[in-house]
């Protein structure tokens, strides 16, 4: 599903993103890319949603180098994947059922569609009855909920999530840990950058761990260290 | 396909309410700038109708009574054609009568009394003299001379009549033409400044509509509108000023006494609205080019 091959990212010429980092993602996986800030785990989701665009080496998504599509295509990429942020980024003039609608609105769904999926998904979170309410109204847990079905209302094959659960408190992140689960059991690939030790370690899925800009491990079901 | 058309006019009507002032700064700007324009094509076609006898640099015409036969009218000619140390034979011209009927129409259009005791029968036609000479004194006394052949009804010199007025209307096109292409500029830049704010402003919303994959078209087109709208009604309320404008000159002019030459300085209504349509054509441009480079500029999340 995701193919990285020998990927080299700088930024500004000088600091090194990542460097010659290569691994592959099948389809269904759950991954975790562990490290300190600044490691590149950030670096590697922007380079799979194609945000950012490697100096050398290869993005596969999909049986697609990302490199080779240009730039009129990329938002068609992007509707393959979904993007969970730790800062939620969530519309805030906007209620909890506006933001989800609008991820369909803008990429040209007919009405009755986003009447009907938007509810579904809603409750797939956990978050039927609040539909009209705004952001600031919901906890911080609600809120990446809210952002979380955003990301997976369009039924991506990808959801890259960036630190979702580094503004929770634990008890909060491990409910969106255990909804990142259940999504990945539809089939959704999840690539979900971190540095919370608890939820790596309670989860026991693939851990890919990065420093200063290379992987130092890829490990099946493995540990946070 | 109906959705994004609702999309895109809704998210352009919000913008448009949320950014009142500049917006506000951006339509007025425009508008002033295309009232310019208007009244440069105006006062230029005004001016047009009082010079229009005088065009290529005519200095005399001799106009020949209506009653003249052809061989009076011969002899002019000859008589004309004879002093060709001062005129310059090339570029002299015989207007017939139905031509000097048809430039009549323009010249008396703001004074239909005249207009209306004048036919093609009983109009006089005319030769238009271009001089040699730069020397103004020459051609006076040669128009003193032509006044005396038979047939000839008068002689009209350019020095007499309009000299001042060919310089004025040169001057007043320019600086209305600068003046409004600097103010055409800075209705560019106000407006490429408000879609700026606005995408300022919206500019979570819009990372979020890159990352869901929203294109780029879906984000910039309601923007354009905007911008084009704000253009647009700069362009009205330029159209209206000018109407404004005109029918006030029209009244003053209406007061002067026929033939004095200050009623030909006016405009037919057909020309007026071409000059309005123009209007609304530069408007939609003006507003739709700055701010498609505004959205362009900023959509490079």
């Amino acid at each position: 599903m995701i193919r990285l091959e020998n990927v080299t990212k700088r930024y500004g010429g000088e600091t090194v993103a990542v460097r010659d980092v290569s691994f592959d993602v099948a389809k269904g996986d759950f991954v975790f890319l562990v490290g300190p800030s600044g490691s590149g785990k950030s670096t590697i989701l922007r380079l799979i949603n194609r945000q950012e665009r490697p100096e050398r080496g290869e993005v596969w998504v999909a049986g697609r180098n990302i490199n080779d599509i240009s730039d009129s295509r990329v938002p068609f990429l992007r509707r393959s994947m979904g993007n969970v942020f730790q800062d939620y980024k969530l519309l805030t003039n906007k209620t909890v059922f506006e933001n989800v609608a609008f991820a369909l609105e803008v990429i040209g769904k007919p009405r009755h569609v986003i009447a009907s999926q938007v509810p579904l998904v809603l409750d797939l979170v956990g978050l039927a009855g609040k539909e009209d309410r705004f952001p600031h109204q919901l906890s911080g847990g609600e809120q990446q909920r809210v952002s979380i079905a955003r990301a997976f209302v369009n039924r991506p094959l990808i959801l890259l999530a960036d630190e979702p659960t580094g503004n929770l408190d634990p008890a909060t992140g491990e409910g969106i840990m255990a909804l990142l689960d259940e999504i990945n059991r539809t089939g959704t690939t999840v690539v979900m950058a971190t540095h919370d030790h608890r939820v790596v370690n309670a989860m026991r899925r693939r851990v890919i761990q990065l420093d200063r800009g290379v992987v130092v491990r890829d490990q099946e079901r493995g540990v946070y260290e | 396909m109906i959705a994004r058309v609702v999309y895109a006019f809704r998210e352009m009507w919000a913008s448009f309410r949320r950014n009142l002032t500049l917006t506000a700064a951006a339509v007025l700007t425009s508008a002033i700038a295309l009232l310019l324009v208007g009244a440069t094509f105006l006062i230029q076609r005004a001016f047009e109708n009082l010079l229009v006898q005088w065009r290529g640099d005519v200095e005399m015409i001799v106009f020949v009574r209506s009653d003249a036969t052809p061989e009076q009218i011969a002899y002019i000619d000859t008589s004309i054609r004879s002093a060709s140390t001062i005129v310059d034979v090339e570029k002299l011209q015989y207007l017939d009568k139905a031509q000097t009927y048809e430039e009549a129409q323009r010249i008396f259009v703001g004074d239909p009394v005249t207009l209306s005791l004048l036919t093609p029968e009983n109009i006089p036609s005319q030769f238009k003299v271009v001089p040699l000479t730069e020397d103004p004194a020459l051609v006076r006394s040669l128009s003193e001379q032509f006044r005396s052949l038979p047939g000839v009804e008068d002689v009209a010199l350019a020095e007499d009549e309009f000299q001042v007025i060919s310089t004025l209307s040169q001057f007043v096109r320019a600086v209305t033409l600068v003046m409004s292409v600097v103010l055409l500029v800075v209705a560019v830049g106000l407006i490429w400044n408000t879609i700026r704010t606005a995408m300022f402003a919206r500019r979570r919303e819009i990372e979020v509509m890159k990352l869901v994959g929203a294109t780029n078209w879906f984000i910039r087109i309601p923007f354009m509108l905007e911008g084009l709208l704000q253009g647009l009604l700069g362009a009205l309320a330029a159209c209206g000023g000018l109407w404004v404008l005109n029918a006030a000159w029209e009244n003053g002019v209406a007061g002067f006494k026929p033939g004095t030459g200050i009623s030909s300085l006016i405009v037919p209504a057909g020309y007026l609205s071409g000059v309005m349509l123009m209007m609304l054509v530069i408007g939609a441009i003006v507003g739709a080019v700055g701010s498609a480079i505004a959205a362009s500029r900023f959509l490079d999340v």
